[in-house]
C-alpha cells in the first residue's frame, strides 16, 4: 500500500513538474541545499589544480605571462580597428534605417559540475538567480556559443550543451547567409546541420554563425565549422556535419550574455519614456519603472537603473543615432536582468570595451 | 530487532550523503558509463539490515534529493528509489539469510528492474533512447560492487552500533 501511494506520489509530481512551473521555486529552493554536492564533488580536482598552481616553477609562469602579454598585444591591435568599425557599422545601419546593432553584455562563470547522466549534456555553474541567470539565456566560451540555462537555482544555473540530443540551434553559414538549423546529436564534438538541399551551397571549412531568428540566441556568434558535406543520391537532404568551435567539454570558464530582448519599437518607446522622466523628476531619484524589472532584488535595480538618466549623454560614445543618445536604461525588458547584474559583479563586462564598462550597454533605437 | 531505539542514526544520512556525493563526483568519461548506482547501493544495504528506520518513505525522499541534483523530473528517481527499497524489503528476510555472493546476484535482478523502469521513466520524460545495453552497465558494477559495500558498511553498522 505505500508502494502504491508513494508511486502514485511520484507519478504526479513528474506530471506536474513536467507540465506546470508550480513546483519550480520548491526545486530551486532544494537546489540551495543540494548544490553543494557538486562543488563538494569537484573539490579534490579544485585543490589538485591549486597545488600544481602553487608549484608551478617561475619559468613556466614567466613564460605563460610572456605569451599572455603577446597575446593581449594582438587583441588590443585587434580592438582598435573594432572601434572604427563599430563606428562605421552604426553609421551604415542608419543610412539603411536599420535598427542599430546592441552590444550585448556578459557576466563571466565557472563550470561547477557536469551532468552525471552521460546521455545527456548538461554542465553546472556558478552563477544563478541571485546573479540575474534567467531561463534560456546563452552561454558562450571565448571560442563559441556553449548553449543556454535551461534551469535557474538560487546560486548556480544548469545548461544545457549545443550537442545534446535534445538541443537545436538557428545558424547561418557566414560566408553567404545560408540559413540552417544544427541539432545536437550526443557527441560532444558532432552538430548536424537538418534538412539542407542537396544543392545548397555549403561547404567543409564553413563557419556556421548564430542567426539570432529563435530569438533565444543572439546572432552573429561561432556556433561550429562544417567538418563534412555528405551527397548521398539515395538521401533527400544532404547529410552536413559540424564541429563546435566551443571546447564544450573542456571549457573551465563560461560567459553568460545579457542581450537586450526587447524589439526596436519597445526600446525607443523605452527611451522616450526614460528621457521624460529624467526630464520631469529630479536626479537621482528611482524611477517607477525601473522597479517593475522581474528580477529578485527590485530594490538594487532602482538605484543602478536610476542615476543612468541622469548622467551626461557623453556615456555612450557607441551609438550615433540620435534617439539612441538618450540612455533607457531605466525599463529594462521582462527577462531583462541587467540591471542589478552590473554592479555586484565585478567580473562582468562589455564583450567590446569601444563603451566603457561603467556603463550598462548602449541600447539603440529606429 | 524492531522497537530498539534509535542509535547513531547520522550514520546512515551520512552515507546517504556520500552516495549522493559519490554519483555527481566527477568521473574520466569512459567510466562514466559504468558509474555505480552510489544511493541505491547504500539504500538497499540500510534496508536490508536496519528495516526498521530505513524503508520507502526515507528511499522517496532520498530519490528527491537526487531528482534535483541530477535536474530530471521531479519523482522520477523518487519512484526508481521506492521500487528497490520495495523489492528489497519484500526479499529481506531472505536476502539476510543468503551469503555474499547470492546477494549480489538478487541485487543484480533488482537493480536492473529499477534501471529499467528508469529508462522507461527518461523516454516517457522526452529525451532520446540511450542503447539499452550500455545503460544497463551500472547495474553490473553496483552488483560487483555490492560484497566490497557490504563488508564496509557491516563493519561500521557493529562498530557503531547503527540500530
Amino acid at each position: 500500500m505505500r508502494l502504491l501511494a508513494l508511486v502514485v506520489l511520484s507519478v504526479a509530481l513528474m506530471v506536474v513538474d513536467a507540465r506546470f512551473n508550480s513546483l519550480k521555486p520548491v526545486r530551486s529552493e532544494m537546489g540551495l541545499v543540494l548544490m553543494p554536492f557538486y562543488w563538494l564533488a569537484e573539490m579534490p580536482a579544485r585543490l589538485w589544480d591549486g597545488m600544481t598552481e602553487q608549484i608551478t616553477s617561475r619559468s613556466t609562469l614567466m613564460a605563460e605571462n610572456e605569451k599572455l602579454k603577446a597575446e593581449a598585444l594582438l587583441m588590443q591591435r585587434r580592438l582598435q580597428k573594432l572601434a572604427a568599425l563599430t563606428e562605421q557599422n552604426v553609421r551604415l545601419r542608419e543610412l539603411l534605417n536599420s535598427s542599430a546593432l546592441v552590444d550585448d553584455e556578459v557576466l563571466a562563470a565557472e563550470l561547477i559540475g557536469v551532468d552525471p547522466n552521460p546521455y545527456t549534456h548538461r554542465i553546472l555553474i556558478d552563477k544563478g538567480e541571485k546573479d540575474g541567470v534567467f531561463l534560456g539565456q546563452p552561454v558562450l566560451d571565448a571560442s563559441g556559443l556553449m548553449g543556454q540555462v535551461v534551469e535557474v537555482m538560487p546560486y548556480t544555473a544548469r545548461v544545457l550543451l549545443l550537442t545534446d540530443s535534445t538541443h537545436s540551434i538557428p545558424v547561418q553559414v557566414n560566408r553567404n547567409g545560408l540559413r540552417a538549423i544544427a541539432s545536437g546529436t550526443g557527441n560532444p564534438e558532432r552538430l548536424e546541420l537538418r534538412h539542407v538541399a542537396d544543392t545548397a551551397d555549403i561547404k567543409v571549412g564553413d563557419l556556421l554563425v548564430s542567426s539570432g531568428l529563435g530569438q533565444r540566441f543572439p546572432s552573429g556568434y561561432p556556433v561550429a565549422t562544417v567538418t563534412e558535406v555528405v551527397h548521398d543520391a539515395g538521401q533527400p537532404f544532404a547529410i552536413v556535419r559540424a564541429m563546435p568551435t566551443a571546447a564544450l567539454n573542456r571549457s573551465r570558464y563560461l560567459l553568460l550574455v545579457f542581450t537586450d530582448q526587447r524589439t526596436p519599437e519597445q526600446r525607443a518607446n523605452d527611451s522616450a519614456i526614460a528621457a521624460e522622466q529624467a526630464a520631469e523628476a529630479p536626479a537621482g531619484e528611482a524611477t517607477p519603472a525601473s522597479g517593475s524589472a522581474a528580477t529578485a532584488e527590485p530594490t538594487p535595480a532602482a538605484p543602478t537603473a536610476a542615476p543612468a538618466p541622469a548622467t551626461p549623454n557623453a556615456t555612450t560614445p557607441n551609438t550615433a543615432t540620435p534617439n539612441a543618445r538618450t540612455p533607457s536604461t531605466a525599463a529594462p525588458g521582462p527577462s531583462d536582468a541587467r540591471g542589478p547584474d552590473a554592479p555586484p559583479s565585478p567580473s562582468s563586462e562589455q564583450t567590446r570595451p569601444s563603451t566603457p564598462p561603467a556603463v550598462p550597454a548602449d541600447q539603440g533605437a529606429q | 530487532m524492531i522497537g530498539t531505539r534509535p542509535n547513531n542514526g547520522w550514520v546512515i544520512w551520512l552515507t546517504f550523503a556520500i552516495g549522493l556525493l559519490l554519483s555527481v563526483a566527477p568521473m574520466p568519461e569512459f567510466m562514466e558509463v559504468g558509474r555505480p548506482l552510489w544511493v541505491a547501493l547504500f539504500l538497499s544495504y540500510w534496508t536490508l539490515y536496519v528495516p526498521h528506520r530505513i524503508g520507502m518513505g526515507t528511499a522517496w525522499l532520498l530519490g528527491l534529493a537526487a531528482d534535483v541534483l541530477y535536474g530530471t523530473l521531479l519523482g522520477q528517481n523518487a519512484l526508481v528509489l521506492t521500487l528497490v527499497a520495495f523489492l528489497v524489503l519484500l526479499l529481506q528476510q531472505r536476502l539476510r539469510m543468503f551469503p555474499m555472493w547470492q546477494q549480489s546476484l538478487v541485487l543484480l535482478v533488482v537493480f536492473g528492474l529499477a534501471q529499467l523502469v528508469r529508462l522507461w521513466l527518461n523516454v516517457l520524460a522526452g529525451s532520446p533512447p540511450p542503447p539499452t545495453l550500455p545503460f544497463l552497465l551500472p547495474v553490473l558494477v553496483s552488483a560487483l560492487l555490492w560484497p566490497w559495500m557490504f563488508v564496509a558498511l557491516r563493519g561500521i553498522r557493529t562498530r557503531l552500533q547503527v540500530n
